[in-house]
């Protein structure tokens, strides 16, 4: 009928309108094409190289063969080969921002107010009172390179705002700016004191400290002035 | 060819292509609708992932709706609900289509099949925001989910390597059909791969993170890439009516593409604990990928020079050609991303979901959007409603998608420079996130632009299978030709 016709050339007038499916022609690929392949197999291959290690499956340092060692900061061996004195310095001066309000970020403190850590003979003595001095804050009256002070509630104490090993950082950088130059104190040196004073609660007065004034933490130096162990062998390239 | 008289030659071949149509309807509507349905949850998770990145205390402190569990539901239902589905249906039309061949029987098996897919993302996506994700990338969802979708995969891939072999195979049937073909075989290989090892291989260790990155890689370079490709070798010449410009560039890009394809991926944990020679493996595969996608690229180019105006009115062209734009472009970004002097950077950084996402919707997914204006017409004995509906689906997915491109790269390249900046090493973390505000704030208004163009992707297709669409025997074009204004039945729909 008619009216099915026409409803039928409807439905498969999708299906009617298609072209046809044709065969792939056969243009070859252009030349400069194969050129421009060629220099990205080049790049890929530069992937390989040197950075397979040798194709050995202990080996995930991409740079092991690499003819001019390893570029990264510490031969790319982790935290133990960078220089740990660098890195508690650098660490310190961003830590020492906490000090610096009172101390002043040239460390020579405010006349009459807050004693300098430049050239101070309580920064670069013994590291047991340097230690329980921040660890636990000071109070009283203070001498500092000659002058007196006494600040109103002393020196706060930062041991329990702060870890072991950024009080060990802080202090290490004091030490070593400004001309002075002191031995590195380490993590577990201000671990120890915190373990030998675990009761204070109090802060310390000049008098209490007096005992520990050139007395030092024993411990390993590890490296910076006066380091006690060699430094590591650089590793292998 | 409609304009010529029905010779009994033709109209036998009409009506030959008709049954097969018919014979396929019911599965690949099914997956094209519940794909859409899950494209359209993922891009409304995509819109609420990005938001909690800039402004976490957004939709308040309930565990669900945190960063952690949206975002991997967001592109799980990407991969799974949308890509994987969507990618069945065109298959299985294209290889019924290619072979000649009607879908004979086992058409509940595929429902079923359909069905049981979706019931296991459901819950394996419920899973995922109740706090039960295995925090593995894309396989995020509960291990119960995997066999059960694996085996819905393969009640679909059988029905296609079936056809595949009953089939005359004439010289050059390969370009479309092989890589569908392969997608069937490299689904099920990856998938399974990745599951066995990381769910099932006990004490994996740091090897683990390296398959999972393997896994991605695969699953985006052996299922989307393939699939898409066989649709845009299929359609751009159907659309266009010009052959496929060389038969022997189609055969290097398939063939390399499928060597390359499963060595890439360690590369994403370059310098990492893994033996150094599977990341520089991967990094030179992914490097050595550009040729296959080079390759693609000139032949569509050449397929189609001339033949640009057809962009401007067929939707399928108009779709399929901007996503095939989009596989060189995933292609640069994936060299950009693996290679030792740009990757040291962009490694771990928005770059890395910047590629996820221009692979899987940029290319993907607009290819598919194009495969579904073709399909659904010839499946549902309607056309398309409306052109405004089309146009709009088109020019926010456009915008939004190279949105989240060019943001993410960027975005990378900042993150990584502030990563490796020396003197970056000691600042808080939460500031180098707070520095990439901009761009996420850019990526939550691309995904409301594709969340917007998906609504109306997602009604104008639920009209289509409701057989509610226009009665007529003229497909909808987006404008017409000058030169074909009298002939407004064009065959280019």
């Amino acid at each position: 009928m008619n009216t099915d016709s026409t409803d039928l050339d409807r439905l498969h007038a999708a299906v009617r309108r298609e072209k046809a499916d044709l065969e792939p022609g056969r243009e070859p690929a252009p030349l400069w094409v194969m050129f421009l392949f060629m220099i990205i197999a080049i790049v890929a291959g530069g992937q390989l190289g040197p950075m397979t290690g040798g194709w050995s499956f202990s080996v995930s340092n991409p740079f092991s063969l690499a003819r001019h060692g390893d570029p990264r900061p510490g031969g790319g061996a982790g935290a133990g080969a960078t220089d740990p004195f660098q890195t508690a310095m650098k660490k310190g001066s961003s830590g020492y921002a906490v000090c610096g309000g009172c101390h002043q970020g040239s460390g020579t403190g405010i006349p009459g107010q807050y004693p300098p850590l430049a050239g101070s003979e309580w920064v670069n003595g013994g590291t047991e009172r340097l230690i329980r001095v921040v660890q636990h804050g000071l109070v009283g009256q203070v001498t500092v390179a000659g002058q007196n002070y006494n600040f109103p509630g002393g020196m706060q104490p930062f041991g329990a705002a702060m870890s072991a090993g950024d009080l060990a950082n802080v202090l290490t950088y004091i030490r070593n700016t400004w001309g002075n130059e002191g031995t590195m104190i380490t993590k577990e040196m201000v671990e120890k004191v915190r373990k030998d004073e675990s009761a204070r609660a109090k802060q310390w007065t000049q008098a209490e400290l007096e005992s520990f004034a050139s007395a030092n933490v024993p411990g390993e130096i590890p490296a910076g002035p006066g380091a006690t162990v060699a430094a590591e062998a650089a590793p292998a390239k | 060819m409609q304009t010529s008289p029905a010779t009994p030659d033709t109209q036998a071949d009409d009506l030959r292509r008709a049954a097969i149509d018919k014979s396929v309807k019911g599965p690949v509507l099914f997956l094209f609708l519940n794909g859409a349905f899950w494209l359209m949850a993922s891009t409304i998770l995509g819109v609420l992932a990005a938001v909690k990145q800039f402004a976490p205390d957004f939709l308040g402190p309930c565990s669900v709706l945190q960063y952690g569990r949206l975002q991997p539901t967001h592109v799980n239902a990407l991969v799974y609900g949308w890509g994987v589905q969507a990618g069945l249906g065109a298959m299985l039309w294209i290889m019924a289509r290619r072979t000649g061949q009607e879908l004979k029987s086992g058409k509940s098996v595929l429902m079923v099949a359909a069905v049981f897919w979706n019931i296991a993302l459901t819950l394996g996506l419920l899973g995922i925001l109740g706090g039960r994700s295995t925090s593995m990338e894309w396989l995020e969802m509960p291990t119960f989910v995997w066999p059960v979708m694996l085996a819905s995969f393969l009640a679909f891939a059988w029905p296609m390597a079936s056809m595949f072999g009953r089939a005359f195979r004439p010289e050059g049937f390969m370009v479309s059909t092989w890589y569908v073909l392969g997608a069937c075989f490299w689904f099920p290989w990856v998938f399974l791969s990745a599951n066995v090892a990381l769910h099932c291989l006990p004490g994996l260790g740091a090897l683990g993170a390296g398959i999972n990155a393997w896994y991605v890689h695969a699953l985006i370079l052996l299922f989307f890439a393939p699939v898409a490709l066989g649709a845009s070798y299929y359609f751009i010449p159907k659309v266009t009516g010009q052959p496929i410009a060389s038969a022997q560039l189609a055969k290097l890009g398939f063939w390399m593409l499928a060597f390359l394809g499963g060595w890439t991926g360690m590369q994403h944990y370059m310098g990492g604990p893994l033996p150094a020679w599977m990341p520089a493996v991967g990094a030179a595969s992914a490097v050595l990928l550009l040729i296959p996608v080079g390759v693609v690229g000139l032949n569509h180019h050449l397929t189609t020079l001339g033949k640009h105006s057809l962009v401007a009115t067929s939707p399928t062209l108009r779709f399929v050609f901007f996503g095939s734009l989009f596989y060189p472009v995933s292609g640069a970004l994936l060299a950009l991303i693996s290679n030792f002097s740009t990757g040291a950077n962009l490694q771990f950084t928005q770059a890395w979901y910047g590629f996820q996402i221009v692979a899987v919707y940029g290319f993907f997914s607009m290819t598919l959007f194009g495969a579904i204006y073709y399909i659904v017409p010839r499946l549902s004995g309607c056309e398309w409603l409306s052109v405004r509906l089309i146009r709009n689906h088109f020019w926010f997915s456009v915008y939004g998608i190279a949105a989240i491109v060019v943001t993410s790269l960027v975005a990378g390249v900042q993150q990584g420079a502030d990563l490796n900046h020396p003197e970056m090493w000691d600042q808080n973390f939460s500031q180098l996130a707070l520095n990439l505000r901009p761009y996420l704030i850019a990526r939550a208004i691309a995904w409301t632009l594709i969340t917007w163009s998906n609504f109306w992707f997602l009604v104008h297709l639920m009209l289509m299978v409701a057989g509610l669409g226009r009665r007529s025997s003229a497909p909808t074009l987006l404008a017409h030709d000058h030169e074909d204004e009298a002939l407004p039945n064009a065959a280019h729909a």
